[in-house]
């Protein structure tokens, strides 16, 4: 069974390019792009029994499909790697993958695109799934540039509208700024050991270099700039809230569920590495740290129900980094699994909320949807709860308290880091049921004037169900890892009274945030806005709601410049030399094009002419 | 001479006998299709006869050995390409066709001379016959006034610098009283300061401006652009293929006998027409509007390239030149051949026009005629570009510097032209209205020699092993 691994990436790849090449009706579209999805994730289904049932010897199965190249010791095979860490990826990946399809074949209908919609999704679940199975980091690449080249494909979706265009250019030029540090980082990395392979890697860097040496912290560092801009982590994290432009199924699945934890998927997968370089692994837990709170206080301010969502993402992203950066590899993974959950039935609830009132973003706009859509409702809150962490209940707490236990117990923690993820529980909290407030609660602002069918209602309710049911695997999930994920000690131990005091304190601080936003956003609205239009709450407000301005601050400082240097270089010299070049050939063909007169009398001479000529210089030379 | 030598000049013998079986046919009865048949069938022959005839030294003028038989065959195949062009081209413009077929048997058969010729007696012969015919295949649509206006303008230039040719000969005989190539190419390379009476080397001057023109190398170029343009378009691929082709074996197996490259005034003169060729060739056709004559100037410019090969004359020179022709023969009848297969019962396409959005139209005769363009440019994966690089390396190998670095620059020069055209053909047009007349009917056998010369180019573009390796199998005995 596991030898149908290959079958997991490759199918959604075929499908791709059949949906590409063919002009099918849309029936057929849905068919084929839902189809092949769904025997997708079914193989990786079966696939991942049979590894849980008989794993093998050495705990992970390689499957090499062929030899890429072999130059001067470069030899990248195409192999994927299946061990408990890709495994949790790919069914998740796929799981999820499938239901968002299902999801689009109503979503999307009647729209234009749809056999490309359905070519571009299904490629990008191919990518996607090439990324997390990949045995070598050049293969890994390749599935990272295919899900780049996907996300910049649907977030320009619908082109005819210039501002999508630059949205996707937005978030295609900010990440490749870390895809460079990146290649740079798999550069040195062969460089210095001589492989791409991620397990050869791991065990020579464990032996060439020391603790805290200068290439494993240049490598480990180049590789968080990539894992950085692909995971929209401060400070590259602009581009997400704009790649909102796309299809709201695309934003489910690209930028919440999927692809935007690939930088988490990097460095987990590359975990050994970073053991060794102590310092970019504590830069990675406090790249999430700020992270989260930036965003938490983003999303606070933001009109737009996706922005909100997308703010979300970054700051849940964050928890990730946070769990990574102070060692709590499963914490990261674990959230990683239950985010791609409640995360994706948010967007899909938003897009239902947002199709239905005919296309209406903004929240202010909202209102009293609760008895209109009561399936969307229902499952829309559960999600809420579970992103901002309903203790006991709902998989979000699950995850999360352990990623905040986890800031303060695990190697690299600290009282400190801990604090923020509390702070972090209560904005998420806070905004989290604002939004609920405001699209649900309250008086109704406008008319439904669409109801979802079946295909986006279903994949619905099954996120709900994982939503709650998926944190209740913590404790298996966790041992499971262990074998790949070396456990920090902190993190082991049963529970404690110091974990049970945090998970007590965390649902306190979600408690509170709850309140707040019933207080602010339900009961006395007025208190809110009393407090938005206070001239240092103005202030702050319009702060937030620019994400802390770095939009003008990146404008500033990097765009202005380069588009002050292309105008400025425009005239320059070098482009004149340039263009002199072309106007010579111009004036030589001018010349050379009067001897081509058509009279015969001249060509006869002309050769006569050339006779001499060169009778002259064999004679005189 | 004996029976041995006959059965070696059995290509050149099965040639002739068909031109002469065609011409009797067409005197029993007038038949298109039955001429066409006799040609392709002795075409195929003649080629086939070329892999198990036995080389040998036919009398002192021709010296039929691999070498001769490899572009015989060359020569040959590419004739019978034309032949393919030819059939419905004649069957939609003119009623009489058979004789055609004549013209270019007898054609062919002059330029196969040249291949194998070793004395300059037979050199003039073969330029004599193949001459001759092609007056007649220019002009062959005699009530149309371009054709006509080519031929004479072709004739009454290769009738001079035929008379060049023959004093140029004069010349070298008086002063040696010998002319096989081998002696003379002996005594020029021995004889620094010249011979007796000092003719030996402006006469051979005046016989490569005989060579250069039937070459059209600059500066004997002018009368292409109007040939090619006036002649019909197959008529212009065989100029461009079949009449360069054997003059320029001729001129490889000359230059790597004589070594040309060690008399430094001759090496001088090869040296300023191959520049002034590669110059005068891409910049005459980088802002014409018409097909044929930007065909026309490309050919100019790459008879300089393939002069850079003879020049070097190494064996890696000579094998590069070989490899070049044959690409070369590949692109310009794919080219003309679709130029062919567009042209209408009226006149040729060989306007801008008639390509404008053809990739909209005929996607995949654009395609072909894309790849082409983009072979004759030199970019990877076309046999262009292997040519062009065997071309560089047998130029370093020598140290030819000057000679390279003018073939690289003029090559980034041609590039313009030719993605010109195709930036043409790939032009969506505006609205639907854009479809000028209809297309001419699909001819099959013309698609089947278009898909063929593409799976060439592609093949020998990116699997050039077994080309090269009969490449190395040919030229093994002239050195």
């Amino acid at each position: 069974m596991l030898r149908l691994l290959w079958l997991v990436p490759a199918i959604p790849l075929a499908s791709a390019l059949a949906l590409a090449v063919l002009r099918l009706s849309q029936k057929t579209v849905a068919w084929l792009g839902t189809c092949s999805i769904t025997a997708s994730s079914v193989i990786s289904l079966l696939v991942s029994i049979s590894f849980l049932n008989a794993p093998p010897a050495s705990g992970a199965y390689t499957q090499i499909l062929w030899r890429w190249f072999d130059v001067n010791g470069l030899r990248p095979e195409i192999a994927l790697y299946l061990d408990p860490l890709s495994l949790v990826m790919m069914v998740v990946v796929a799981f999820v993958s499938f239901l968002i399809h299902l999801y689009s074949t109503e979503f999307m209908s009647g729209d234009d695109g749809y056999g490309r919609f359905f070519a571009y999704m299904n490629l990008f679940v191919g990518c996607m799934l090439t990324l997390v199975l990949a045995n070598n980091l050049l293969l890994l690449y390749l599935g990272w540039e295919g899900v780049g080249l996907c996300s910049y494909l649907l977030i320009g979706f619908w082109y005819r509208d210039p501002a999508n265009g630059r949205a996707g250019r937005k978030a295609f030029i900010v990440t490749r700024a870390g895809d460079t540090a990146m290649v740079i980082g798999l550069f040195l990395l062969f460089h210095d050991l001589g492989t791409l392979n991620i397990q050869d890697l791991m065990h020579r860097a464990v032996l060439q270099w020391p603790i805290g040496s200068s290439g494993a912290l240049a490598a480990a560092f180049l590789l968080l700039s990539g894992a950085v801009g692909k995971s929209a982590q401060l400070p590259l994290q602009t581009w997400l809230p704009d790649a909102m432009a796309g299809p709201t199924p695309v934003s489910a699945l690209i930028h919440a569920a999927t692809m935007v934890t690939a930088g988490v998927y990097l460095i987990a997968r590359t975990h050994t590495l970073y053991s060794l370089a102590p310092q970019a692994q504590f830069a990675a837990a406090v790249i999430g740290a700020a992270t989260l709170l930036m965003a938490g206080f983003s999303a606070l301010t933001q009109h737009d129900l996706k922005r909100v969502l997308a703010y979300s993402t970054i700051s849940q992203i964050g928890y990730m980094f946070l769990a990574l950066g102070v060692g709590a590899w499963p914490a990261a993974i674990f959230h990683f699994m239950t985010h791609a959950f409640f995360k994706a039935l948010l967007f899909l609830g938003a897009g239902i909320v947002i199709e239905s009132l005919g296309g209406e973003h903004d929240i202010f706009r909202m209102g009293g949807l609760r008895q209109k859509l009561p399936v969307t409702f229902w499952t829309f809150l559960v999600a809420g709860c579970s992103l901002a962490g309903l203790p006991l209940i709902t998989a979000g707490a699950f995850s999360k308290g352990w990623i905040v236990w986890g800031a303060y117990s695990a190697a690299n923690g600290s009282a400190e880091l801990w604090v923020v993820a509390l702070a972090g529980v209560f904005l998420t909290a806070l905004y989290t049921f604002r939004m609920i407030f405001l699209v649900f609660f309250g008086q109704q602002n406008s008319q439904v004037t669409r109801k979802p069918g079946p295909a986006m209602v279903i994949p619905c309710l099954i996120l709900a169900f994982l939503s709650i049911a998926g944190g209740y695997i913590r404790t298996p999930f966790a041992s499971y890892l262990s074998t790949v994920l070396a456990w920090n000690p902190g993190i082991t131990r049963s529970p404690s009274f110091g974990e049970m005091f945090s998970e007590a304190i965390v649902a306190l601080v979600f408690f509170l945030g709850l309140c707040l936003a019933y207080v602010f956003f339900l009961r006395r609205r007025d208190y809110s806005t009393v407090l938005a239009s206070s001239p240092a709450g103005s202030v702050l407000h319009r702060f937030w709601f620019s994400d802390w301005g770095m939009d003008w601050l990146y404008d500033h400082l990097f765009v202005r410049p380069v588009v002050w240097i292309a105008k400025v270089g425009k005239g320059d010299p070098i482009d004149g030399f340039y263009a002199g070049v072309g106007r010579l050939n111009e004036i030589a063909w001018r010349g050379l094009s009067l001897s081509q007169s058509g009279r015969l009398r001249w060509y006869a001479a002309a050769v006569a002419a050339g006779t001499i000529v060169l009778i002259g210089v064999v004679i005189f030379s | 001479m004996g029976c041995v030598h006959v059965i070696s000049l059995l290509p050149l013998l099965i040639i002739a006998a068909t031109s002469v079986v065609v011409l009797l046919a067409i005197a029993v009865r007038r038949n298109h299709a039955a001429a066409f048949g006799l040609t392709l069938a002795g075409l195929a022959a003649g080629i086939c006869s070329t892999f198990f005839t036995p080389p040998n030294q036919a009398t002192q003028l021709l010296l039929m050995d691999r070498y001769a038989f490899f572009f015989m065959g060359l020569l040959m195949a590419a004739s019978l390409f034309i032949a393919l062009l030819s059939y419905g081209y004649l069957a939609a413009r003119e009623a009489r066709r058979e004789e055609f077929y004549v013209l270019l048997l007898v054609a062919t058969l002059g330029a196969m001379t040249l291949t194998a010729s070793s004395h300059f007696t037979s050199l003039f012969l073969g330029i004599e016959i193949l001459s001759v015919a092609l007056y007649g295949l220019i002009a062959y649509l005699r009530d149309r006034s371009l054709p006509l206006e080519a031929g004479i303008k072709y004739l009454v230039l290769a009738g001079s610098s035929s008379a060049f040719l023959a004093f140029g000969i004069a010349l070298v005989y008086a002063d040696l009283g010998v002319l096989d190539f081998a002696t003379v190419a002996q005594r020029i390379s021995s004889t620094q300061s010249g011979s007796a009476l000092g003719l030996l080397i402006p006469g051979t001057v005046l016989i490569l401006v005989g060579v250069g023109f039937k070459l059209a190398l600059a500066p004997f170029h002018m009368w292409t652009p109007d040939v090619y343009e006036g002649a019909p378009a197959p008529v212009t691929a065989f100029v461009a293929t079949v009449s360069k082709g054997g003059m320029f074996a001729l001129l490889l197996r000359y230059f790597s006998l004589s070594g040309a490259d060690r008399s430094p005034r001759l090496l001088l003169v090869l040296s300023i027409i191959a520049i002034a060729s590669m110059l005068a060739g891409n910049l005459l056709a980088l802002f014409s509007t018409n097909i044929k004559r930007i065909l026309a100037y490309s050919s100019i410019a790459h008879m300089g390239y393939l002069l850079v090969a003879a020049e070097v004359s190494s064996r890696l020179g000579v094998g590069a030149g070989a490899f070049y022709l044959v690409a070369y023969f590949v692109m310009i009848l794919g080219a003309l051949g679709v130029v062919t297969l567009l042209s209408s019962g009226e006149r040729d396409a060989d306007r801008f026009e008639d390509y404008r959005g053809l990739f909209w139209r005929r996607p995949v005769l654009a395609l072909i005629f894309t790849a082409m363009l983009l072979s004759l440019a030199g970019i990877p994966l076309t046999a262009g570009f292997l040519a062009k690089f065997y071309l560089v390396a047998a130029g370093a190998d020598s140290h030819a510097w000057l000679l390279i670095f003018v073939l690289v620059v003029t090559s980034t020069i041609g590039l313009f032209y030719y993605l010109r055209v195709v930036g043409v053909m790939f032009h969506q047009p505006a609205s639907e209205r854009l479809v000028p007349e209809p297309l001419p009917r699909r001819t099959p056998a013309v698609s089947v020699v278009l898909v063929a010369l593409s799976a060439f180019l592609i093949w020998f573009g990116v699997f050039p092993s077994p080309l090269l390796r009969l490449i190395q199998f040919a030229i093994g005995k002239i050195f």
